[in-house]
């Protein structure tokens, strides 16, 4: 748990803080989004969590301990920390960069080099292949895996990543989204996430914090909530016009109950089990059809498990927070 | 014409280069020039760098130093040879020898390794350093294993240029007693006798080029990373 209490910045030489009185709660093995427009003071409250910065007043407390109870390099080396110009050793290794954070606590060769592999393979970069090139020789969106794989390598309980899918296309992006999601259902890290994209928030949060401008938590709560209930004008704005559509993306069509499946079906249209309600949505009208036939994967063969109209969408995005898939 | 005159006043009629007299007066003479130079210069590389790498760690760190280093390293650059090598002897009141050689070969070198330890050390992405420091490494482990590393090329960089332009001054060196092959080229001169002078300039030449060809080996051996990342697409 990390308890942030009346934490505030104020940089010498200015009289307005960056980050003012925040005090929120992160349970353990969530993932906690920062978000807001840039002058909000996300990643500045990221950074307090390791010291790279310390606050003016208030602090922070790990697990009930205040985080300077330790010095901060002995701090930093309990926390993965992931940013978006990934900042990997150019001179090094891809497996000497993963391993950078065993290497400073003195594990021993053995279980480093375990542990490389392990994280090689969890990011989907086969170590054989990739162990003993140079960060350049690698696309963006490998650099990224890897620093991730970096962060997580001596397998801390915290994890701080500030934008860390962020210099990569949208579409990389989004896969790799999509797999970081998958790793943290295994490995349950307590993650504080910093983004300016509300979008990227509400998929990977399991709470949001947004801040305004001058470091002021405008609201925290669920990404359902936020968006069915948000707390100002401000939040309201920052969420778009489109916030009915971001709930639908919260609900995976495996997840709503279906009608029973309609005779042939031919011309329906197919619906992933996996795809987000706003997936469906998009693909039944975009085939000019007012349902969908939800099969289990893409093989069109596939037995399907009901069909999903769009009256029962349209239901469920006017009805109250759906549970998550 | 011509010919008459070289057989009047040249020492023996054996074209520009005798290569008897350089056959008997190898090892005795041209051998000891050679290390000699070579010696001097290393020397004094050596100390310029011993010198100018914590200077220009200090400059990158805290900038005001910068300024007035520069102003400094790039008085003593702007000095010719001689006016140095005199400013040693009758100024500072040096004794003819190898010292006031070795003393304005550091001065020359000091501006372009001091100036290309920062500009290596600046040239070393921000986000690198963030990383570095978000993981945990202290601030003399992030010096060592990311700023120095990753500065290397542009650091051997001045080191060519400075190991180069070393070789070259020294040889005016000999003018006051330091040695090397400024020895052979003077006496040579003095003497009219081109096989003396040819062989100190060609050595020193040969010597120039080798040397900046050590630093480019060595480069590559200690940063083999830096030509993987040009090559990759």
């Amino acid at each position: 748990m990390i308890e942030f209490e009346g934490v505030s910045k104020t940089y010498a030489g200015s009289d307005r803080p960056v980050v003012n009185d925040l005090t929120f709660n992160i349970k353990d093995g969530e993932i906690c989004v920062l978000v807001g427009p840039s002058g909000c003071g996300k990643t500045t409250s990221m950074r307090m969590v390791n010291r790279l910065i310390e606050p003016s007043e208030g602090r922070i407390l790990i697990d009930g301990e205040p985080n300077t109870s330790m010095s901060g390099t002995q701090l930093r080396r309990k926390i993965g920390y992931a940013i978006q110009q990934i900042g990997l050793f150019p001179h090094r290794s891809i497996a000497d960069n993963i391993a950078t954070v065993p290497n400073l606590l003195g594990w021993d060769k053995d279980r480093t080099n375990g542990r490389v592999d392990e994280l090689m393979d969890l990011v989907g970069l086969p170590p054989d292949q990739y162990r003993g090139r140079y960060p350049a020789e690698l696309s963006g969106g490998q650099q990224q895996r890897i620093g991730v794989a970096r962060a997580l390598a001596a397998d801390p309980p915290i994890m701080l990543m500030d934008e860390p899918f962020g210099a990569v296309d949208p579409i990389t992006r989004d896969r790799l989204q999509n797999e970081f999601l998958h790793i943290q259902e295994n490995i349950k890290k307590t993650i504080v996430f910093v983004t300016h994209d509300i979008d990227e928030a509400i998929k990977m949060g399991d709470k949001i914090a947004i801040l305004k401008e001058g470091g002021i938590l405008a609201q925290y709560d669920t990404p359902e909530n936020v968006l069915v209930n948000p707390a100002s004008e401000f939040v309201q704005s920052f969420v778009g016009g489109d916030r009915v559509l971001k709930r639908l993306s919260l609900t995976r069509v495996g997840d709503v109950e279906l009608e029973p499946p309609t005779g042939n079906g031919h011309d329906l249209p197919r619906i992933l089990e996996e795809w987000s309600l706003r997936d469906a949505l998009s693909e039944i009208i975009g085939a000019g059809a007012d349902r969908g036939v939800v099969v289990q994967n893409g093989d069109s063969n596939g037995s399907s498990s009901g069909t999903i109209t769009l009256d029962s969408i349209r239901e469920i995005s006017h009805g109250a927070g759906t549970p998550r898939g | 014409m011509l010919a008459f005159f070289q057989a009047e006043f040249a020492p023996e009629d054996t074209g520009l280069i005798d290569w008897e007299w350089l056959g008997d007066n190898f090892t005795e003479d041209v051998v000891p020039a050679f290390f000699q130079h070579i010696f001097l210069c290393f020397v004094s590389l050596a100390i310029a760098i011993a010198i100018s790498v914590p200077l220009g760690i200090l400059a990158a760190r805290y900038r005001w130093l910068y300024p007035p280093l520069t102003a400094v390293t790039g008085f003593f650059y702007t000095i010719p040879s001689f006016s140095m090598f005199t400013i040693l002897l009758f100024v500072v009141g040096l004794s003819v020898g190898r010292t006031p050689a070795v003393i304005a070969l550091v001065l020359y070198s000091l501006l372009v390794l001091i100036r290309n330890v920062v500009t290596g050390l600046d040239s070393v992405p921000p986000e690198t350093k963030d990383a570095a420091r978000g993981m945990g490494l202290t601030d003399r482990q992030i010096l060592w294993r990311v700023e120095l590393p990753l500065a290397l090329p542009v650091i051997v960089a001045g080191m060519r240029i400075a190991i180069v332009t070393v070789i070259g001054i020294a040889v005016i060196g000999a003018y006051i007693g330091a040695g090397g092959l400024g020895d052979l080229i003077f006496d040579g001169i003095t003497r009219d006798f081109p096989t003396l002078y040819i062989t100190g300039a060609v050595l020193a030449t040969a010597l120039a080029i080798g040397a900046d060809l050590l630093f480019v080996g060595a480069e590559r051996l200690m940063s083999p990373w830096s030509r993987r990342a040009r090559g990759a697409t």
